[in-house]
């Protein structure tokens, strides 16, 4: 049974069809990637998938129940997390709290064990805060737990971004092109913490990617995407061979050109 | 400065200022200096236990002290106090959820008409039993009541919020705080439950006859009216120490962060599970009654309420109090409504006394290449009277030279690196994770 089930998914913007018709599903354990070039409309897949825009057709089954549909914070709360492309952090909060905020729908006390600073509080934010500084050292930024988020370096926030959704103990992790602006040292780091992803806390992820060696390292299988439609899918072998893909990312005639 | 020198400097300060006030317990320097202190209390990061001590010995022992011979200062300070506790209120929606409010002073209206329609003969106009309802137990109960009615139309004055933000919210918030205005102006017909324009007088108070006695052993003979001033005084303080312990409690809980948290990025927060519906409600309710109950206070302090106290003027004053203090920051909420209460109150005023003084007097001012004869000075020129241009011009210079408030909100100033490198900051007394 598939995990997460996207059937002819299709997302207008006015006359412009950002995914159109897309099918593909992601099995429980993969490292599934999505790509193509820029404008694909990867990012409005994610969007359509977390609620964020309403699907002008198709659906998506997540463990055989409807997503689409259900508001971000529903889907969120179902166990789906995602990063955004252009990182939205709380800028104004510690690396910390940010990793709090993550954790918000499983810390769980109601407004006046709030006020009152009952038993449960104590015992749910020291859960939380134990949680948030083994979720820091997982990703490399104990030493900067205190710091606000917006004085992070890029790199760093990049992988706040991924410490935070998994502060949301996800089943499925969504991420936007998480090596963009990262240099080749953190990107290698990075194709490290998503197999320790897949392999010690058995998350499947869903990845957006542009830089090849990332995408044709660590994934199980790879759809590539092409003016909103799926033009292929296969291992990252298979698709790396085929002519359309080749097509899609060094424009028409490419291949007939000697290299 | 080294965190020991400014404590030690502070004590004394707070010594020289409190013997100061009880030595000129009229005069305007001492009453600055005292407020300079808590003002110092408030600021520094240190020693906490001491400033709090500090603070409560300010605020216990030598502006009572004084007080007994210059009420004013029990009339400045307890009108500090129930603004503090609406900027603090007003801090919850604007600074930390990022919905702008312009609509604030009516959860104050609510509250207070809760008690004053109840608390007067007004409810017999529309309703069969006796009124006013005696001061003891039903003040208190009206009080905790208020919290609820302001609660419940921060509630409905949110529900825009659900799918307005910014300029919008702010406009719909400004015309649903005048609808408060406009109902408590017209409500005297058909059935006259607010008395109109006219408003409601007299409103009952709670009884204090308590607190006759404490006062005596203290060596003091009260006049009712001074016993009241006293009362007032210290019941406002009380709330004001439950509001901003709520306050803190509430900042540091889930609640608090998913505030920041959709000021921040309300797309992110929305995929970190978090419901925009349930947060911003919350932020409308909570800092509603803090207001709510305040109001309810207010009517009894007054004696009187009418609409003319709760205009779109008052809603902007608290919000300069919270853009003033800095935005979303607890200590600076407080700050920034004694800075503009004192402001209102005694600088403007005492400003004006002087110019009016230096006219009547002839005074010349001799600058060597220009004198001026102050005789000339034009009977327009009264800072009181400009209020609200002094207001303007202060938003507008600290938009421009420090637009994150007089006390920043917490989490900036760990910018400046306070808890740094595996430094656990434990709110809540629990120990820290595996770091
Ligand atoms: N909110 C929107 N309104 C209108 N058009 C949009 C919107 N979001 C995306 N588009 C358009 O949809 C198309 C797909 O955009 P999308 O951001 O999904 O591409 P992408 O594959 O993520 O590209 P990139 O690799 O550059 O991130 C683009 O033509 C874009 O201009
Ligand atoms: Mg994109």
């Amino acid at each position: 049974m598939a995990l997460l089930d996207v059937q002819n998914l299709t997302k207008r913007f006015g006359g412009l069809i950002a995914v159109n018709d897309a099918s593909f599903s992601v099995e429980s354990g993969q490292i599934f990637s999505l790509i193509g070039p820029n404008g694909a409309g990867k990012t409005t897949l994610f969007n359509t998938l977390t609620g964020m825009y309403r699907p002008d057709g198709g659906r998506v089954l997540y463990r055989d129940r409807r997503l689409s549909g259900l508001s971000p914070e529903r889907i969120a709360r179902r166990g789906v997390a995602r990063t955004f492309q252009n990182i939205r952090l709380f800028g104004a909060m510690t690396v910390f709290e940010n990793i709090l905020v993550g954790q918000h729908p499983h810390i769980r006390y109601n407004y006046f064990d709030a006020i009152f600073q009952t038993p449960r509080l104590k015992h749910a934010e020291k859960r939380a805060e134990a949680r948030a500084h083994e979720l820091l050292e997982y990703m490399g930024l104990s030493d900067r737990a205190f710091d606000l988020a917006r004085n992070l370096p890029y790199g760093a926030q990049r992988r706040l971004e991924i410490a935070r959704a998994l502060a949301l103990r996800p089943k499925l992790l969504l991420l936007d092109e998480p090596a963009a602006g990262m240099n080749p040292q953190e990107t290698d780091e990075l194709k490290q913490v998503i197999r320790r992803l897949r392999d010690d806390r058995s998350i499947t992820v869903l990845l957006i990617e542009h830089h090849m060696s990332v995408v044709m390292e660590i994934s199980d299988r790879v759809v590539v995407l092409d003016y909103g439609k799926k033009i292929a899918e296969g291992t990252p072998a298979e698709v790396r061979n085929i002519p359309a893909v080749i097509e899609a990312y060094l424009g028409k005639g490419a291949l007939e050109k000697p290299q | 400065m080294k965190p020991r020198l400014s404590i030690i400097a502070l004590t004394i300060a707070a010594l020289a200022a409190g013997a100061a006030l009880l030595a000129w317990p009229r005069s305007t320097w001492p009453l600055l200096a005292v407020l300079g202190v808590l003002f110092g209390c408030l600021t520094l990061n240190h020693h906490k236990p001491l400033r709090f001590a500090i603070a409560l010995a300010l605020l216990l022992f030598f502006i009572p002290a004084a007080g007994t011979h210059n009420t004013f200062l029990f009339e400045l300070v307890t009108t500090m106090g129930i603004f503090a506790a609406m900027s603090l209120g007003l801090n919850i929606v604007v600074g930390m959820a990022g919905l702008l409010d312009l609509g604030y002073a009516a959860f104050f209206a609510i509250g207070a008409y809760t008690w004053a329609i109840f608390g007067s003969g007004q409810a017999s106009e529309f309703m069969s039993g006796s009124f006013p309802l005696p001061g003891w137990p039903f003040f208190y109960t009206f009080a905790a009541l208020a919290v609820i009615t302001g609660a419940l139309t921060g509630t409905l004055i949110g529900l825009p919020a659900l799918r307005l933000r910014g300029d919008y919210l702010a406009v719909v918030t400004l015309g649903l705080g005048e609808v408060v205005r406009v109902l408590a102006n017209n409500l005297d017909h058909p059935i006259n439950f607010t008395n109109g324009p006219q408003g409601i007088t007299p409103i009952e108070r709670p009884p204090i006859h308590w607190m006759l006695k404490p006062l005596e052993a203290l060596g003091l003979k009260a006049t009712p009216a001074l016993a009241y001033s006293i009362f007032f005084y210290l019941l406002v303080l009380a709330v004001i120490g439950i509001v901003v312990l709520v306050n803190v409690r509430l900042d540091r809980s889930r609640f608090g962060r998913a505030w920041v948290a959709i000021r921040e990025d309300e797309i992110a927060a929305r995929s970190m599970g978090i419901s925009l519906t349930h947060t911003k409600l919350q932020a409308f309710a909570t800092g509603a009654a803090f207001s709510g109950v305040m109001g309810a206070i207010f009517a009894a302090k007054q004696l009187f309420v009418s609409p003319e106290t709760f205009t779109l003027l008052q809603s902007i004053t608290i919000l300069a109090m919270v853009i003033l203090g800095g935005m979303g920051s607890i200590r600076g909420a407080l700050v920034g409504a004694m800075a503009v209460t004192l402001l209102n109150i005694e600088v403007l005023k005492s400003f004006s006394d002087f110019l009016i003084h230096l006219r009547q007097t002839g005074f010349v001012l001799n600058l060597g290449i220009a004198s001026y004869n102050f005789a000339n000075l034009s009977d327009q020129i009264e800072p009181a009277k400009y209020e609200r241009m002094i207001f303007g011009l202060i938003l507008v210079l600290m938009m421009i030279f420090r637009p994150s408030g007089l006390i920043p909100e917490r989490r900036h100033r760990l910018e400046l690196g306070e808890p740094k490198k595996g430094a656990c900051q434990d709110t809540n007394g629990g120990a820290c994770g595996p770091a």
